[in-house]
């Protein structure tokens, strides 16, 4: 790196250590031979990502995981394009305070959201808990759409579907032909952090558990308390190559970078 | 408008409503009750350790996030390399990664048939492998990884809205190295460094896995503490206490941050 300055140099490289090592630990060991989280690791083999693959609990858990990430993130954008159109585009009195109260799942720790679904919902409602996680989610997810949406609303010129309207369009369709498509990269990050986001989701997910339908990170949560074997090393592999997948299409389709800076607050 | 209206039942039925029964009556309790075990915990040994402990944490994760977040964020931003956009990637890559994975790492390294302790005894220095897991550093390790990536994408697009030529300036009129990073370079950035601050504090103070993964029963934090009153201990009023106190907590650094915020921008 930099050595014209070696101060921050070093702690960069201090920072990518710490960022970095563990991933690299977990890798080599999800190859072991042996049949215990050790190091260095008894051989190496793929026997581990063989028992992965075939242990039924987290299949169904990822199948699990996988159908709430995709109705958080449709659902939440469903929601959320409306709301961001209305501050963005409407006349409307209080927007600031407005747009504050529909990111404030983002701020009260998720535990607490949570908790509140479960006892309000779940105990008090009687609700199944697929439908309370699938409202929980959408709710936290919710966010991420107005937001995202919302920033890339404030970078599209208001003149162009002013202009579409002069010329005699609808709202209706300056908002199909015109809005929606320059709309586009933003909806698709969005729809990626929330997915992304709802897919790894703990706490939540934790609360609102049940026998029947469990998320794959909480399987896997409750699966290290109990044994502690490479099985959980593979899994953690084959997730960290998924999440490479999404990165590079990411990447190629909209840029990294900007779809975090869309959630800086 | 019409918009607005389908997003807005979500939030006030699906998310405000319930969080405020929650946090003010729970079911079996009344409001009474709540507030005086949230007095109890105000008070009690025992919770103050943990509130300290969530506090304490939170603000040492907070500052080595910022220390090693910041320097990052400033060689990818002053960069010319071609390797600059690789490395930021790398950085912010893992915002993506599960958590569980992530942590899972340190089992892997702090475990006690882990790399670091086999380490330590293959080269002679420790006879037997310290115990590294369920305490306060690992805790802290783990949740430095888990938002590390937040700092530095925090201070790195404050700091590419600073223009470099600003620092040539600086040094061209004779400022040392030292001294332009300190009255430029900081300065600049200071909104930016705000945010990643409150975020990782926030984070900090609220995180579920990492505690629970490598703190267990031992290192008790709030969250921690949160779930064993909810799922172990049916205890409501004290979980909607200790909500209060973490919802308290995080609503204070978000407006303590606004006010540093805004202090920096006029100053």
């Amino acid at each position: 790196m930099n050595t014209r300055r070696p101060v921050a140099a070093s702690l960069a490289v201090l920072g990518y250590i710490v960022m970095i090592a563990p991933l690299f630990f977990v890798v080599i060991t999800a190859f072991t031979a042996g049949s215990t989280v050790r190091f260095p690791p008894d051989g190496y083999s793929l026997r581990w990502f063989e028992a992965a693959v075939t242990y039924q609990p987290f299949m169904s858990a990822l199948a699990s995981s996988l159908q709430l990430a995709v109705f958080a993130a449709i659902a939440s954008l469903a929601l959320g394009v409306p709301v961001a159109l209305a501050i963005h585009r409407g006349k409307i009195p209080g927007k600031g305070l407005l747009e504050g109260m529909f990111l404030s799942p983002l701020i009260v720790p998720e535990l607490v959201v949570g908790l509140a679904l479960y006892q309000q919902f779940m105990i008090g409602l009687g609700m199944n808990n697929l439908t309370t996680l699938a409202i929980g989610h959408t709710v936290l997810m919710f966010p991420y759409a107005v937001r995202v949406t919302g920033a890339s609303l404030a970078l599209i010129d208001p003149a162009v579907e002013d202009a579409a309207r002069g010329l005699g369009a609808t709202p209706m369709r300056t908002f199909f032909t015109i809005t929606l498509p320059l709309l586009r990269p933003g909806i698709f990050s969005a729809a990626l952090l929330a997915f992304v986001t709802s897919f790894n989701n703990v706490p939540l997910s934790l609360l609102l558990q049940s026998r029947e339908f469990r998320t794959l990170p909480v399987t896997m949560l409750d699966y290290v308390q109990q044994n502690y074997d490479p099985i959980v090393a593979s899994t953690s592999v084959l997730i960290l190559a998924g999440t490479v997948l999404v990165a590079v299409v990411a990447e190629r389709t909209v840029g990294f970078a900007k779809i975090f800076g869309g959630i800086n607050r | 408008m019409l918009l607005l209206l389908p997003g807005l039942v979500l939030l006030l039925a699906g998310f405000l409503v319930p969080a405020l029964i929650m946090l003010l009556a729970p079911p079996d309790t009344t409001t009474g009750e709540v507030l005086a075990r949230l007095a109890r915990m105000l008070t009690d040994p025992y919770d103050l350790t943990i509130i300290g402990r969530t506090l304490g944490l939170g603000l040492i994760v907070t500052v080595t996030c910022v220390v090693l977040g910041f320097p990052i964020a400033y060689l990818l931003a002053r960069s010319q390399s071609r390797w600059a956009g690789v490395l930021l990637a790398v950085a912010i890559f893992p915002l993506l990664l599960s958590n569980v994975v992530r942590t899972f790492g340190w089992l892997v390294v702090l475990g006690s048939q882990g790399a670091v302790g086999q380490t330590l005894v293959a080269l002679g220095i420790v006879d037997e492998a310290p115990q590294l897991l369920y305490t306060p550093l690992a805790i802290v390790l783990g949740l430095v990884q888990l938002f590390l990536p937040l700092a530095v994408v925090s201070c790195y697009s404050a700091l590419a809205q600073v223009d470099a030529s600003l620092d040539e300036a600086a040094r061209g009129l004779g400022a040392g190295r030292a001294r332009t990073f300190w009255t430029i370079v900081v300065p600049l950035s200071w909104p930016g460094v705000v945010v990643a601050a409150t975020l990782v504090f926030a984070g900090s103070i609220t995180a579920y896995t990492t505690p629970y993964l490598l703190g267990g029963s031992r290192q008790r934090m709030l969250s921690t503490q949160l779930f064993q009153y909810s799922s172990s201990t049916i205890d409501w009023a004290a979980a909607s206490a200790t909500a209060m106190i973490m919802t308290v907590l995080v609503f204070g650094v978000a407006a303590l941050s606004s006010v540093m915020g805004r202090r920096a921008r006029t100053s």
